[in-house]
């Protein structure tokens, strides 16, 4: 099934009613996805895009035996939505809601891993298994199906990188964005000890940026845990410090940590090879799955 | 969002955190009425969201009601680090026997809070951990739990700390601690508290952040974000709904993801000089890329613009008809390049190259760049 998710996977869309939730819905819908309900508080009863909606995720799973759910719902209301979502059962959720206060992404991250439940987000793009199913806001004509795992910070990086491996003719497996806020609920190497397991990926395409400690935790499991090769591209090698560029997370600090030159030179350590630029990518891959 | 010295001593007071006698001022004929209000000595402190403001001369004693005024006029009349002072604070001098670093920070790979004490304090707890690691003693605390006083006593009693002086701070770390989750803070920090040659216990300097995603439960506060970024461009990004870094060269850049902007902006500066970093965010509609647009070109000099766009949740098609009907209304001549992949690609590309923006069907960065460069050359 390649990581997370696959053509099978029972996925609930909370936030369905709303302008973005409806349309996602449709292209996800569009590409495969066995979307089996939706959920927003009040508007039980209702019907979008043939698909049922519930009041709560609680009824969606007893009812249609949801089992993954996606979230399109106002940065305000994830907290409680969340909560209620990890107590009905599912076993995986995926957060599109940007702007979440970080208290409250740390409320629910201690909740989640009391109970198993795997979040991906917040601020993330989604995740696709491509050619079967996606969870998210990714398009998805930028992606080809193929055996490379793509772990990414940013969405529209994972896309640019998606596109261009697919012109050098390599599709992906499951391309994963993590999340662009500082805390996110699901760290790299979580991501990359599934894509070791996966017998449907061969390689992994780490996309990092500057700001926190994930491609540096990313090295460090690379180098006790990964057999599959390894490819990376690290942005914002001229982003001032200081300087939010974007995403929440992605700050240089000024105290030595969380700089570009910093990732590189941790996965570098480990034997990972860096691409200069996007682009770049294709050929380092084709290095380790052509060339002997 | 950083909150000044005087912000965060106000929350700090209303959680219970003793601290000195104080009032802002900003003019020096204000000051020397203060100053007379608190009584003297004084401590005369720059009102700046910047570190450092000890050695930068920042903090400075007045013993009269004339050096009150002098002081107060040389640090409302130089700028600090590069950062313009509006406002002092007129604190009462507090005769120091022994100082204490109290901090709460995020711990953003963990997701946990972590509280920190030292009975060093004064000095950057960063200096402290690198200095006397031996000194520090630090906690992760679950957050639906909190931190529980006995977690705090223990955490004292590991700094070499008894008695009064062990309640006493114990007592602070927790308020501290309800400082942070009350306001949503990224972290917070009492550096130093003091505990003065009469026995007492102050806190006489704050650091706090406030995540700027919890501002909507902080209205209350009444935090103006304007004020806070001193760059006039930046600041109008911001008031859009923008991400705009300004920067110092002449290709103005329009993003629709951060990473992307990143990216495209170290492409640029392989052969020339990014202008700016803009990222739209997940909300393009018309109006707004108009604004960009409008943004952008306001740096003077800037000789070109590219536009990197993806439509995942962005309908792309319809920022494109604002590029469009800016560069008409505003007769714009430069060269614009513009990368839009994703939904409605086609539909996009058909509205920019009928208005004279050259469309890059290519599906990499770099090839879009390469063609923006062969366009200034003089060439297609």
């Amino acid at each position: 099934m390649s990581i997370l998710l696959d053509r099978e996977t029972r996925v609930l869309v909370q936030g369905i009613t709303g302008k973005v939730g409806r349309v996602q819905t449709k292209w996800m819908l569009d590409y495969g996805t066995d979307i089996v309900a939706g959920v927003t508080p009040g508007k039980g009863g209702e019907v979008v895009e043939g698909i049922p909606v519930y009041d709560t995720p609680a009824e969606a799973v007893a009812r249609q035996g949801a089992e993954a759910s996606v979230f399109f719902v106002p940065p305000a209301a994830v907290k409680e939505a969340a909560l209620q979502t990890i107590k009905a059962g599912v076993r995986l959720i995926v957060i599109v809601t940007e702007h979440i206060p970080v208290h409250d992404v740390m409320e629910i991250r201690e909740y989640a891993k009391e109970q198993g439940t795997r979040i991906i987000g917040p601020t993330s793009p989604g995740v696709i298994t491509v050619g079967e199913a996606k969870m998210g806001i990714m398009p998805a004509n930028m992606f080809t199906p193929g055996r490379i795992g793509v772990v990414s910070r940013s969405g529209t990086l994972s896309y640019e990188i998606s596109i261009n491996l697919a012109t050098g003719g390599f599709g992906q497996s499951t391309v994963v964005g993590i999340g662009a806020d500082p805390v996110v609920f699901t760290n790299m190497p979580e991501l990359l000890r599934l894509f070791e397991k996966d017998p449907d990926t061969d390689l992994v395409v780490i996309v990092g940026e500057v700001g926190g400690l994930q491609e540096e935790k990313a090295a460090e499991f690379i180098d006790r845990w990964m057999t599959k090769p390894v490819v990376a591209y690290i942005t914002g090698l001229n982003a001032p410090e200081g300087k939010r560029m974007g995403h929440a997370g992605a700050i240089i600090r000024g105290d030595g940590k969380g700089t570009p030159q910093s990732k590189v030179a941790a996965l570098r350590e480990v034997g990972v090879d860096i691409a200069k630029y996007p682009a770049d990518v294709v050929e380092l891959v084709q290095r380790h799955l052509i060339l002997p | 969002m950083r909150l000044y010295e005087f912000e965060g001593i106000d929350l700090f007071r209303r959680e219970g955190i003793p601290v000195p006698d104080y009032a802002l001022a900003d003019s020096p004929q204000e000051a020397r009425e203060k100053a007379q209000g608190v009584g003297l000595p004084v401590v005369i402190k720059a009102q700046v969201l910047v570190g450092g403001r000890w050695l930068a001369g920042g903090v400075q004693t007045a013993g009269s009601l004339d050096q009150v005024e002098k002081i107060t006029h040389r640090i409302l009349n130089s700028p600090l680090r590069g950062f313009p002072v509006k406002q002092v604070m007129v604190a009462q001098k507090v005769e120091t026997a022994q100082e204490f670093y109290l901090g709460v920070i995020v711990d953003e790979y963990h997701g946990t809070p972590v509280v920190i004490l030292s009975a060093s304090g004064g000095v950057s707890i960063n200096k402290i951990a690198r200095d006397r690691p031996e000194l520090v003693v630090s906690r992760y605390v679950p957050i639906t739990t909190g931190l529980l006083p006995t977690e705090a006593r223990r955490m004292c009693r590991e700094a070499g700390l008894s008695g009064k002086e062990l309640t006493q701070v114990a007592g602070n770390l927790s308020a501290l601690y309800s400082v942070f989750r009350k306001y949503d803070a990224l972290f917070t920090e009492i550096n130093p508290l003091v505990r003065t040659s009469q026995g007492t216990y102050l806190a006489i300097d704050s650091k706090m952040e406030i995540d700027d995603s919890s501002l909507y439960r902080h209205r209350d506060l009444h935090l103006s974000l304007d004020d806070r970024i001193p760059n006039p461009l930046e600041r109008k990004g911001r008031q859009i709904g923008v991400t705009y870094v300004e920067l110092d060269g002449d290709i103005g850049i329009i993003a629709s993801g951060a990473g992307l902007g990143m990216a495209t902006m170290d492409i640029i500066s392989q052969r020339m000089r990014p202008a700016n970093f803009l990222e739209t965010g997940g909300a393009i509609t018309a109006e707004l890329l108009y604004k960009v647009m409008d943004l952008v070109l306001q740096k003077s000099g800037v000789k070109a613009v590219f536009i990197n766009v993806y439509g995942g949740i962005n309908p792309i098609h319809e920022g494109a008809k604002g590029v469009v009907r800016y560069m008409q209304e505003h007769g714009v001549t430069i060269p614009v390049v513009a990368k839009a992949l994703g939904n409605r690609q086609e539909e996009t590309w058909e509205i920019f190259e009928k208005h004279g923006v050259k469309v890059v069907t290519e599906v990499s960065t770099e090839k879009g760049i390469e063609q923006l460069a062969r366009l200034l050359e003089g060439g297609t």
